[in-house]
């Protein structure tokens, strides 16, 4: 067993567990806290499959932006409203039956599916080559993307803000 | 790269993806609940990123910027309406609260 | 780079709705009074990006490096979307003011949401799909609640952002899914190879997932739990513009990616997942509608139906069920415009006036707007010879020729039910005498949208074939 295999294990196994731990947590600041985990573990996971940039992107936006935001929700409304923090689960059984027999067939899908991909290339650094397409082939995706967090914010803004008498 | 064959990465991602359906259906909280959708996209970008290394084709880590992006402005908008959610409610009786009922 | 200028002209809606977003935003943030001028700036904007779209519908070219497509059917999907999203504006002047919560966010958001349909309509790019899609959906979040000193409209929004971002997830799996064993994002490429790419199992998961997202989208029925309470607790004008073109903007993405399917034969292996979900929605949404007082959750299980009736193309997979669908949601988009606008007209402040009784008797108060509701009843039941009816029949017809008669046959009962439900309405307005004492505000503008929806409904259904025609050769090219 390589160092890489050993590697992938570790964030594999961070990964999962952490995410198990956010779906059935009773406490929501112990799910808001593995949901750290569980980024920072698909972010080694990036770094193992040579994504550079995407892995830091993945601290930048997820951990930086997104989950503080998560965690701004909920202490901003516990406090104000002062409604017990634990939360409830329902109908677990048929959700997880459901679930399971989706995703039982998936798997075997992908583990039975001959992939002709040969994983043996020495990582390079896709920066370069991703801003290189950001701003060719995607320019318009691009430039919509700019649009999107505009409205994204002026709509929030809108339903959050305070009325004004 | 690596010794380990996609399948690994692939399998992985596609558990990440059920336990965030599982928290979704199971779940109460709308914070819960967005916390699982966020597993969800997780688990789809990884898929990304696996089939765009293993492609040798960076098309797949575009996308996931862009997955991303989308992401971060779902999560302002989602928040801001819980912030509105519960700023009315300190005005409107606790128990008309049906939202997580479906 | 574009030195053609059928190129430019068709490029023309998306820079005219774009610029017209960003020139909204400066007119709200430096003028007072903007609410005079933001309502008929955007219709402006709508009617002229409409006009430009219908007439470059017969070229078709590729926008933008291979991103978008313009003319051709997306000429067609632009035109709904714009007439549409113009006639709920004209709609939304009067019942901002009856509410008297103007926030110029309305209108910005209203044209940025239809900028993101037409990218959908018109992608070339899987990735293009997403970014419209998201686009639309994260205004329309924002739109359900854009009364956020009401309750019900903090919730309706809080429950479409839920299941809108779940729906999310799906499509996003579903994507990487078909970009790993198609290795392309590129839907001309996917569909060149459609044939061999699906025996790859994964491949066929992929699509499923990608379709189980835009079924939320199209509210279809086991995912439509999101639907009555997003439809009720939204502004009645927001419903309107929600329930047709957001629809119609899924619709759209499903006729985009099994183009191989409609357009080449391949084999339909997606059939019994359209024939279940388009049985189901279409007798869930007419069973349950008939146990509605509210005429809003009526008008929101009726959607669920339509969405029923319309998979019964997707279903039957062949050129005259497409060409059956887009003629189906343009009729459904301005009957439905237009019978929310009567709801939004007859509703009263804070949400009163909205069940059944209130339009007791509106056949003698209002003989116009009892006409016209009649009118788009009908129109919604499927009665000959209006819009509705010929929607159905297309579709229906498309079904039998694929071989799908039983679906057919499924489609005529339930339409057979939903009469009940529609004509109760008009039984209402005409035979009962009224409980209450109902004041309707003047609303002219409001009135005048619910004419120009009833007149395209009535022309619509006097020269079906015209539109037919139309659609059919856009389709062809």
């Amino acid at each position: 067993m390589s160092l890489y295999d050993i590697i992938f294990y570790l964030f594999a196994a961070i990964t999962i567990l952490s995410g198990f731990i956010v779906v059935t947590s009773k406490n929501i600041v112990y799910s808001a806290f593995s949901l750290l985990f569980t980024f920072f573990g698909v972010a080694g996971i990036y770094v193992l499959l040579g994504a550079d940039f995407i892995a830091i992107v993945q601290i930048l936006v997820y951990v930086g932006g997104i989950l503080i935001l998560l965690l701004f929700g909920v202490m901003l409304t516990n406090k104000i409203t002062n409604v017990d923090i634990r939360t409830g689960t329902i109908h677990v059984l048929p959700g997880a039956v459901a679930v399971g027999v989706l995703m039982g067939l998936l798997l075997s899908a992908m583990v039975w599916t001959e992939w002709k991909t040969q994983p043996s290339e020495t990582p390079v650094t896709t920066t370069v080559t991703l801003g290189r397409l950001l701003i060719t082939d995607y320019i318009l995706i691009f430039e919509l993307l700019g649009i999107l967090l505009l409205i994204a914010l002026i709509g929030a803004a809108s339903i959050a803000r305070r009325e004004q008498e | 790269m690596t010794s380990i064959p996609m399948e690994y990465y692939l399998v992985l991602s596609g558990f990440m993806f059920s336990v965030g359906i599982v928290g979704v259906l199971i779940r109460r909280n709308a914070i819960v609940v967005f916390m699982s959708i966020e597993l969800m996209l997780n688990s789809a970008n990884l898929t990304l990123v696996t089939f765009s290394s293993y492609l040798g084709n960076v098309t797949g880590q575009v996308f996931v910027f862009f997955v991303m992006t989308v992401a971060a402005a779902e999560a302002a908008v989602g928040l801001a309406i819980i912030i509105a959610i519960f700023r009315n409610k300190l005005t409107v009786d606790i128990d008309k609260i049906n939202i997580f009922k479906w | 780079m574009y030195q053609n200028s059928t190129e430019i002209f068709q490029m023309m809606p998306f820079i005219i709705i774009g610029a017209g977003i960003l020139l909204s935003i400066a007119v709200e943030m430096s003028i007072k009074k903007s609410e005079l001028i933001l309502p008929w700036f955007s219709i402006l904007i709508f009617a002229v990006s409409a006009v430009i779209s219908i007439a470059g519908i017969q070229q078709e070219s590729v926008l933008f490096g291979g991103m978008i497509a313009a003319g051709g059917k997306a000429a067609i999907f632009n035109f709904i979307f714009n007439v549409g999203a113009a006639l709920v504006v004209l709609n939304s002047v009067d019942y901002i003011k009856k509410y008297g919560t103007y926030y110029g966010e309305y209108y910005i958001l209203v044209q940025s949401s239809v900028l993101g349909m037409m990218m959908m309509s018109g992608a070339k790019d899987i990735i293009m799909i997403f970014m419209g899609l998201e686009l639309m959906s994260i205004c329309f979040y924002v739109l359900a609640g854009i009364n956020r000193k009401k309750f019900s409209a903090n919730e309706a929004s809080m429950k479409y952002f839920l299941l809108g971002a779940f729906a999310t997830g799906f499509v996003i799996y579903g994507i990487a899914l078909i970009y790993g064993t198609s290795a392309t994002t590129k839907i001309d490429d996917i569909i060149s190879g459609f044939n061999r790419l699906i025996t790859n199992p994964l491949f066929v998961a992929g699509f499923i997932f990608l379709l189980i997202g835009f079924s939320f989208k199209i509210a279809a029925f086991p995912f439509h739990m999101w639907v009555p309470d997003v439809y009720q607790g939204s502004a009645t004008t927001v419903t309107g513009l929600m329930s047709t073109t957001g629809k119609t903007a899924a619709f759209s993405v499903f006729i985009i990616i099994l183009a191989a399917i409609f357009s080449t034969h391949s084999i339909n292996k997606f059939t019994p997942y359209f024939a279940a979900i388009a049985s189901l929605s279409m007798l869930y949404g007419s069973i349950v509608a008939i146990s509605q007082d509210n005429v809003k959750r009526m008008l929101a299980y009726s959607s669920i139906a339509h969405a029923g009736y319309m998979a019964i193309g997707l279903a039957a997979g062949n050129i005259s069920s497409e060409s059956g669908i887009i003629f189906y949601l343009a009729a459904y988009t301005f009957m439905n415009i237009g019978a929310f606008g009567i709801v939004s007209i007859i509703e009263g402040e804070n949400d009163t006036q909205l069940g059944i009784s209130s339009y007791a008797g509106l056949g003698n108060r209002n003989p116009v707007l009892a006409a016209f509701m009649a009118l788009f009843m009908f129109a919604l039941a499927g009665i000959p010879p209006l819009a509705g009816f010929f929607g159905k029949y297309y579709v229906f017809i498309g079904a039998i020729e694929g071989g799908l008669t039983w679906l057919a046959v499924i489609g005529v009962i339930s339409s057979v039910i939903s009469v009940y439900f529609y004509l109760r309405v008009v039984v209402y307005m005409y035979f009962r005498e009224p409980q209450e004492e109902i004041k309707i505000y003047s609303d002219n503008l409001s009135l005048s949208a619910v004419v120009v929806s009833g007149l395209l409904v009535i022309i619509f259904g006097l020269f079906p074939d015209t539109l037919l025609n139309l659609i059919t050769s856009a389709l062809i090219r």
